[in-house]
C-alpha cells in the first residue's frame, strides 16, 4: 500500500467503526514511515469528520458515532508512543470537564456531548453522574478545563447547575472557566437566569456554542 | 413472578463489569445482532403498519435481547440476568390489569388489542412544572373535571417558600408533602376525591423522599401510582430497586418509567423498536410492576412525535399489546408548544399511532417538549381525550393514511417548533376559563381535522 491508500484505508476503518482494521492499517503507517501525526490529521481524524457530519445531519446515531471513535482510539494506541517519541503533539480545542450534577444518576446525555465534542478536536474529562459542587470545581482546576459542561435531567437537580456557577463566583474562579449547561428540562432561559455561559438543545448545539466561546476569548 | 429480593440476588451475583463495557460490549453488539436476525426494518414510508406477524416477530427480538443483555445495577456494577424460560414464566404469569382508584372513581387498567373500538384509559398528565400553588391548583382542577379522565398527574413543585425543592434535601420532602396536598385538594375541589394519582411523587427526585412523603398521613392511597424509573439504557440504582421494595410492601401501585432514546445507545428506529419491546418485558420481569408509563423519544429532538418516533410507537405497541400482558400508558412529548396547530396536530399523529395499535392507555401529550414552566392547560386534555375517542374509532390501515397526512403539516417545522403560550398567557387566571382565541383556534383545527376524515364528533 503507497502513503495514499493507507490514508484512506485508516480513515474508512474509523467511519465503519472497524477496529481491527484501524490497528492493521495504523501499523501499515508506522511501518511505511508515515509521519504519525499526518496519519491522525490525514486519515483518522478524516473520517472522524466524516462519521461527526452523518451524526449531525441525523444520517447516523451514537452507536456509529462510539463505534468511529473506539476504532480512532484503537488505532492512536499505536500511533501515540511515536507522536511521543517525536515530541510531537496533537493540537486540541481546548478541554471539557463533564459532569451530571448532584443527585442525578443520568448520563446519557452526557455521554452524547462527550463523544461528540471529541469527535470535534476537544480533550474531554467525563467525572460521571451524582458529583458534587465542589469535586466538579476541583476537577476542573486539577484538568486545567476551558469548559465546565453540567447536565441534569431533572427539575430537581437544576439548582445543583446554579450552585457550581455561585460557588464558582464565591471562590473567586468563575472568569477561569467556561460553563455550559443542558439536559431535557434545562433551557436558555433557565441557561440566561443562573449566568451560564451557554447552553445547548443538543449535543451537536453544545460543540457549536463551544467553539463560538473559544472564538470569542481568542 | 420476582419480588424484590430476588431481584437484588442477581444484582449481587449477577456478572460483574463497568458501566461502559456494559455499554460497548453488551448493550451495542446484541442489539445490532438482533436487529439483524430478526430482520427488523424501519418503514418510513407506513408509520403505523398492519402486519401481526411483525408485531408478534418483533416481541420475540424483544424476548431474545433482554435475555441476552439483562438489566444493568449501578449499586453493585453487575449485571442482573434472566433466562428465557424465566421471562415467559412471567409474562404468563403477569395479570394484564390493575385497579387504580377509589370509590366511584374506581376503574380497571386492563388491555387493549390492535383495531380494537375500546376506548382506551385516559390518563391525564397536568405538565411537568408550575411556577405558583395557585396555577398548579387551577390547572389540576380544571383537567379533573373532563369525566372522561380516568387517573391524574400532579406536576412537580419547584419551590416551597421561595425555595428550590433541591433533590436530597429537606426542601425536596417537604415540597413532595406540599404538592401531594396541594394535588388532592385540587381534585376534591373538583368533586372526585377518588381519582387516582398515577405519577406519584413527581417532586420527590430521591427515593428517600419519595418514600417517606408516601407515608399515608401525608395523603397518598395504596389506590395510588407511584413511578420507578429507569436510567436508559437497562439500567436501575437501589435508590428505585429500595422504593419498589417500599411500595410493594405497601400494598400500592407500582408503575415502571422507561424511555428508550432513539438515535442514543439504541442507535436508529430498528434497534429502538427492539429496545422499546423489550422495555415493556423489563417492566413485568424487575420492576413486578402494575402498570408502565412508556415513551420513547427522540436524542435529538426530545420529543415522541417524529416519523422515525411514531414508528417505533407504533410497532412496540403493536408487539406489546399482542403479548405482552402489561398496561402501557404511551406518554407523547410533543414539540410544539401549548395554543399552537402544531401541538394538535403532532397530538393527533401521536395518538393515532398508538390507540388503533392496541394503546391500552395513553397520558395527554406534554406540551413543549415538557420543559415549559406552566406550560399546559386543560385545553391540551381536552383535545387529547376527542382525539383518543376518534382514533380508537379507527383501524391502524385508516390511521396510517392519516398520520402520514399529519406529518406533511408539521414535520418541517419539527426543528423549530412555534414555543406557544404559558397558562396565565391562555386562560384567564380568575375564572380559569380558555381565551377566545385559544377556544377559535382549537375549533379550526377540529374541523380541518374533521374534514380530513378523522371522526372527532
Amino acid at each position: 500500500m503507497n502513503k495514499q491508500e493507507i490514508l484512506e484505508q485508516l480513515a474508512k476503518a474509523v467511519v465503519e467503526g472497524d477496529k481491527n482494521s484501524a490497528r492493521e492499517n495504523a501499523q501499515a503507517a508506522v511501518d511505511e514511515g508515515l509521519d504519525p501525526l499526518e496519519a491522525v490529521d490525514r486519515g483518522l481524524s478524516k473520517g472522524m469528520a466524516v462519521v461527526g457530519a452523518n451524526f449531525e445531519s441525523g444520517e447516523s446515531f451514537l452507536p456509529e458515532l462510539l463505534m468511529a471513535a473506539d476504532s480512532f482510539n484503537a488505532a492512536m494506541e499505536i500511533l501515540n508512543p511515536l507522536i511521543e517519541a517525536n515530541k510531537q503533539k496533537i493540537s486540541k480545542l481546548g478541554t471539557a470537564l463533564l459532569a451530571t450534577v448532584k443527585g442525578d444518576m443520568h448520563n446519557i446525555g452526557k455521554n452524547i456531548v462527550a463523544t461528540v465534542l471529541e469527535t470535534n478536536g476537544f480533550e474531554v474529562v467525563d467525572i460521571g453522574i451524582d458529583q458534587s459542587t465542589l469535586n466538579i470545581i476541583e476537577a476542573a482546576q486539577k484538568h486545567k478545563a476551558d469548559f465546565i459542561g453540567l447536565s441534569s435531567v431533572m427539575t430537581t437537580t437544576m439548582p445543583y447547575q446554579k450552585e457550581v456557577i455561585e460557588t464558582l463566583s464565591e471562590m473567586g474562579l468563575r472568569e477561569k472557566f467556561f460553563v455550559l449547561v443542558g439536559g431535557g428540562p434545562v433551557t436558555q432561559k433557565w441557561a440566561d437566569e443562573i449566568g451560564a455561559d451557554g447552553y445547548g438543545d443538543t449535543a451537536v448545539d453544545a460543540v457549536g456554542v463551544a467553539k463560538k466561546l473559544l472564538e470569542k476569548k481568542g | 413472578m420476582f419480588n424484590m429480593l430476588d431481584i437484588y440476588d442477581r444484582a449481587v451475583k449477577g456478572p460483574i463489569m463497568s458501566e461502559k463495557d456494559f455499554d460497548m460490549k453488551v448493550f451495542l453488539p446484541n442489539l445490532k445482532d438482533v436487529v439483524k436476525k430478526y430482520d427488523i426494518r424501519y418503514d418510513k414510508e407506513n408509520p403505523v403498519p398492519s402486519d401481526d406477524a411483525a408485531a408478534d416477530n418483533l416481541f420475540e427480538a424483544g424476548v431474545e435481547f433482554l435475555t441476552r443483555v439483562g438489566v444493568y445495577c449501578q449499586g453493585t456494577n453487575r449485571v442482573m440476568q434472566f433466562t428465557e424460560q424465566e421471562i415467559r414464566q412471567v409474562l404468563k404469569e403477569a395479570p394484564g390489569q390493575c385497579f387504580p382508584g377509589k370509590g366511584k372513581e374506581a376503574g380497571v387498567l386492563g388491555m387493549r388489542k390492535p383495531d380494537e373500538s375500546k376506548y382506551p384509559w385516559f390518563h391525564n398528565g397536568t405538565g411537568i412544572a408550575f411556577s405558583s400553588e395557585e396555577l398548579m391548583t387551577n390547572m389540576i382542577e380544571g383537567c379533573a373535571t373532563i369525566a372522561e379522565i380516568n387517573s391524574i398527574s400532579f406536576p412537580a413543585l419547584e419551590y416551597i417558600r421561595g425555595l428550590p425543592s433541591v433533590g436530597g434535601t429537606p426542601a425536596e420532602f417537604l415540597a413532595s408533602i406540599r404538592s401531594v396536598n396541594i394535588g388532592l385538594q385540587a381534585i376534591k375541589r373538583a368533586g372526585r376525591p377518588g381519582l387516582p394519582v398515577l405519577n406519584l411523587i413527581s417532586t420527590a427526585a430521591t427515593a428517600q423522599s419519595a418514600i417517606a412523603a408516601s407515608a399515608p398521613q401525608f395523603g397518598c392511597r395504596p389506590t395510588d401510582g407511584w413511578l420507578c424509573g429507569t436510567v436508559a439504557e437497562f439500567k436501575l440504582d437501589f435508590g428505585v430497586m429500595t422504593k419498589i421494595a417500599y411500595l410493594k410492601s405497601s400494598g400500592c401501585l407500582v408503575g415502571a418509567e422507561t424511555a428508550p432514546i432513539l438515535g442514543g445507545f439504541c442507535g436508529g428506529p430498528d434497534g429502538t423498536a427492539v429496545a422499546s419491546t423489550a422495555y415493556i418485558i423489563m417492566g413485568l420481569v424487575v420492576h413486578n410492576a402494575n402498570y408502565q408509563l412508556h415513551f420513547p423519544v427522540h436524542f435529538r429532538f426530545s420529543c415522541t412525535t417524529t416519523r422515525d418516533v411514531i414508528w417505533v410507537n407504533s410497532v412496540s405497541c403493536q408487539a406489546a399489546s399482542r403479548n405482552i400482558p402489561m398496561p402501557v400508558i404511551w406518554d407523547p412529548y410533543c414539540a410544539a408548544g401549548p395554543n399552537t396547530k402544531m401541538f394538535m396536530y403532532e397530538t393527533a399523529a401521536y395518538l393515532l399511532s398508538v390507540v388503533p395499535s392496541g394503546a391500552p392507555a395513553f397520558e395527554t401529550s406534554h406540551p413543549a417538549k415538557g420543559v415549559m414552566v406552566d406550560g399546559f392547560t386543560p385545553m391540551e386534555a381536552r383535545w387529547n381525550v376527542e382525539m383518543g375517542k376518534a382514533a380508537s374509532k379507527l383501524k391502524r390501515a385508516e390511521a396510517n393514511d392519516l398520520v402520514k397526512r399529519l406529518l406533511q403539516k408539521y414535520e418541517p417545522r419539527i426543528k423549530n417548533p412555534p414555543p406557544g403560550s404559558r397558562y396565565q398567557d391562555c386562560y384567564d387566571v380568575i375564572t380559569a376559563k380558555p381565551i377566545d382565541a385559544y377556544i377559535r383556534l382549537y375549533n379550526e383545527v377540529k374541523a380541518e381535522l374533521t374534514e380530513m376524515g378523522i371522526p372527532l364528533t
